[in-house]
């Protein structure tokens, strides 16, 4: 299947829309289907025209969401941040998962694709490395710019490249905004935190993000949701890294299914356009642990933060002489003292 | 943890001790090093405790010492070699090169050459031109020789005991000038190795990175201290063995940093950090280069007698400061 013919709008430009509510219909040549709302938000622009097939991958309409991209879903009752009104890109809603609508798939998020002006012979225009990889992901032709450098070299402040833009530091302090109100949430929750150095083993992060799920799927009482603390029978780890807009907490859903290679794959894409700032709508929910990998700083936390509605959270640290050392945080609702030690004893036993 | 200071020639001597009393098989061979206690006092007064079968006196035949000491490694001992001056390696090059660094590789690998050859090297001394040469191209382009480039007394004694320990012949270059200056670290009591091959962080920055080995590692850390009260932020990496060359950590910094520097003393033309430089070029980080990289060397002379002139023919402190803010203040 490559396309899909548009039979419906329920929805027009201006209208307010929840996630899960039905978007557009269309028919293909196996199914006829409905398409939900991936989250919260508003119609800007229907983009496609009624009976005409539509190929995946192309968009349907335009929405603005409520959810920060960049964020991560609190779920259940979670207070929403007093952040500044959202000023995220709009979305593009696509119909590239109704090629398998048996499995549920998650409508997939993409941000509309920049095009980019033909340069001319890059060697005629002389600018330092960084500020040529700074133009081609911004869009930037370098005739445009006026060299500062020495030997009208294009630096990269001449491309902008040091400056946060002000959606960037919009994005970041609304960023900051939620994933401290989550904090402040668990703040008052009875917890504990242990460690341990790891003599031997594989600490490499894509390691401990399918070895803690392999732990954890032995105690689904661990995973809860967050609407109800009720048990899921997933396991979800949020893994906390960088963005251009902050920190980051895409979640891998059951990464002990997938295969090493998988998981390494999928990490590394996820964590490339987590950099810059695209985390996939789909990655942001549903986590029941999260991950700190602080080895990569060459350093160590002995006491990782629970995020709202998880019961257990990890860093990953580096002493002085560069031995590994991981911290594991436990709810004391859910866990006893001797479990939270077997947990992290599992987990190392599993490395 | 221990809080000793030692200078850098005590801190090489503790090694040689305790490898000693480690170990049978090593002893340690040279001109003037028995009684009169080495030319720079490294060897001190080992003489007296081990006696002159393991602190041999010889005869000034360069290429005599270190055959010999080739061959007592080929028969089971662990020679320590010391060369008055680097520059009079030039003798012994063919036990050297074409000898120690190339019969367990010629010998299908059934025998090794556990060598060391310590010598110091570098100007400053007012010793002139055949006495005061940084001569560590020439034996890092000879594979199977192991380039060690100690910058304090710490790394000093670590990096000794690893190279005594190591099968195969490893160079040892000591520079003058730091023998009796104390390090900034403590160096540790007991026998613990450094592993040869592990370049070493010392001081951590965001803005320019610098490469440098031996003295030049105390002067750019004093310009980095310095312009730190600047806001120019340097992080300053000590590779310690230049062959093998451990890059990632050099990748890295610039990956953050986005500027690099690479200093020595010794003559710019096919310097060790030539080698550097290639190989940031030619990796991943290459990319995030927001300024040329910047070489800092010795100029391509003999080193001067006049003490002006040879101040001006190496790397001081004030010219790396001045490279240093330049390339930060030119590329934003």
């Amino acid at each position: 299947m490559e396309t899909g013919e548009l039979i419906l709008y329920h929805v027009k430009p201006g209208d307010r829309v929840k996630s899960g509510q039905v978007l557009f219909e269309v028919m293909t040549d196996k199914i006829d289907m409905e398409v939900e709302s991936p989250a919260d938000g508003v119609i800007e622009q229907l983009v496609g025209e009624i009976g005409v097939a539509i190929e995946i991958g192309k968009p349907v309409l335009i929405m603005q969401t409520d959810t920060e991209v960049m964020s991560f879903d609190f779920g259940g009752d979670a207070p929403l941040p007093d952040a500044p009104a959202p000023v995220i890109e709009p979305v593009a809603v696509q119909p590239a998962a109704i090629e398998t609508p048996v499995v549920a798939s998650p409508v997939v998020i993409a941000p509309a694709p920049v095009a980019l002006p033909p340069l001319t012979n890059p060697r005629e225009i002389r600018a330092v490395p960084k500020a040529r990889a700074i133009a081609e992901d911004r869009g930037i032709d370098l005739r445009t710019v006026a060299p500062t450098g020495p030997d009208h070299t294009i630096t990269v402040e001449d491309v902008g490249g040091n400056k946060l833009s002000e959606d960037q530091i919009k994005r970041q302090a609304a960023n900051k905004a939620l994933i401290a109100k989550g904090l402040e949430m668990t703040r008052s929750i009875p917890q504990i935190s242990f460690s341990r150095n790891v003599k031997s083993g594989s600490v490499e992060l894509t390691s401990v993000i399918s070895n803690w799920a392999r732990v954890l799927r032995t105690r689904p009482d661990l995973n809860i949701s967050p609407k109800d603390g009720s048990a899921v029978s997933h396991v979800g780890v949020a893994v906390i890294i960088e963005s251009k807009y902050g920190s980051a907490l895409p979640v891998f859903k059951d990464p002990d299914l997938q295969t090493v290679s998988e998981l390494a794959d999928l990490f590394m894409s996820t964590a490339k356009s987590a950099h810059n700032g695209k985390v996939p709508l789909a990655m942001l929910s549903g986590a029941t642990t999260a991950i700190f990998d602080l080895s990569k700083y060459k350093m160590n936390s002995s006491a990782p933060v629970l995020f709202p509605n998880q019961v257990t959270s990890l860093t990953i640290g580096e002493n002085f002489s560069g031995e590994k050392i991981i911290s594991l945080t436990i709810d004391l609702r859910y866990l006893d003292f001797y479990d939270g030690a077997q947990l992290l004893d599992s987990l190392i036993s599993a490395l | 943890m221990s809080d000793r200071m030692l200078t850098m020639a005590e801190a090489v001597r503790e090694a040689m001790t305790i490898a000693m009393e480690e170990r049978e098989e090593v002893f340690i061979l040279g001109e003037d090093i028995g009684i009169y206690g080495g030319a720079f006092g490294v060897t001190g007064d080992l003489y007296h405790r081990f006696g002159p079968e393991r602190v041999l006196d010889t005869p000034i035949s360069e290429l005599g010492i270190v055959g010999a000491a080739v061959g007592a490694a080929l028969s089971g001992m662990r020679p320590i070699v010391e060369i008055q001056f680097s520059d009079f390696t030039a003798q012994a090059m063919d036990q050297i090169a074409n000898q120690a660094a190339k019969i367990h590789f010629m010998l299908g690998g059934a025998l090794h050459v556990p060598l060391v050859l310590r010598t110091p090297q570098g100007s400053g001394t007012g010793a002139a031109a055949q006495h005061s040469q940084n001569l560590e191209p020439w034996f890092a382009s000879v594979p199977g020789l192991k380039v060690v480039v100690p910058s304090n007394p710490a790394d000093a004694k670590g990096l000794l005991l690893a190279a005594i320990d190591d099968p195969n012949p490893v160079i040892f270059l000591e520079h003058k000038l730091l023998y009796k200056i104390p390090g900034r670290d403590p160096v540790p009591e007991g026998a613990t190795r450094i592993p040869l091959g592990v370049s070493k962080v010392v001081r951590t920055g965001k803005d320019l990175t610098i490469v440098a080995t031996g003295i030049m590692v105390n002067k750019s850390f004093e310009v980095a201290e310095k312009l730190s009260a600047e806001g120019i932020s340097i992080e300053l990496i000590d590779p310690r063995t230049i062959s093998p060359l451990d890059t990632a950590p050099i990748f890295e910094s610039v990956e953050k940093t986005g500027r690099l520097m690479v200093v020595q003393e010794g003559p710019s033309h096919a310097g060790y950090i030539n080698e550097v430089i290639a190989q940031v070029s030619g990796s991943a980080c290459f990319g995030n280069l927001i300024a040329p990289i910047k070489r800092l060397a010795g100029m391509n002379i003999p080193i001067p007698y006049a003490p002006q002139l040879e101040k001006v023919a190496v790397p001081q402190i004030a010219d790396i400061e001045a490279a240093a803010r330049e390339i930060v203040k030119n590329w934003r």
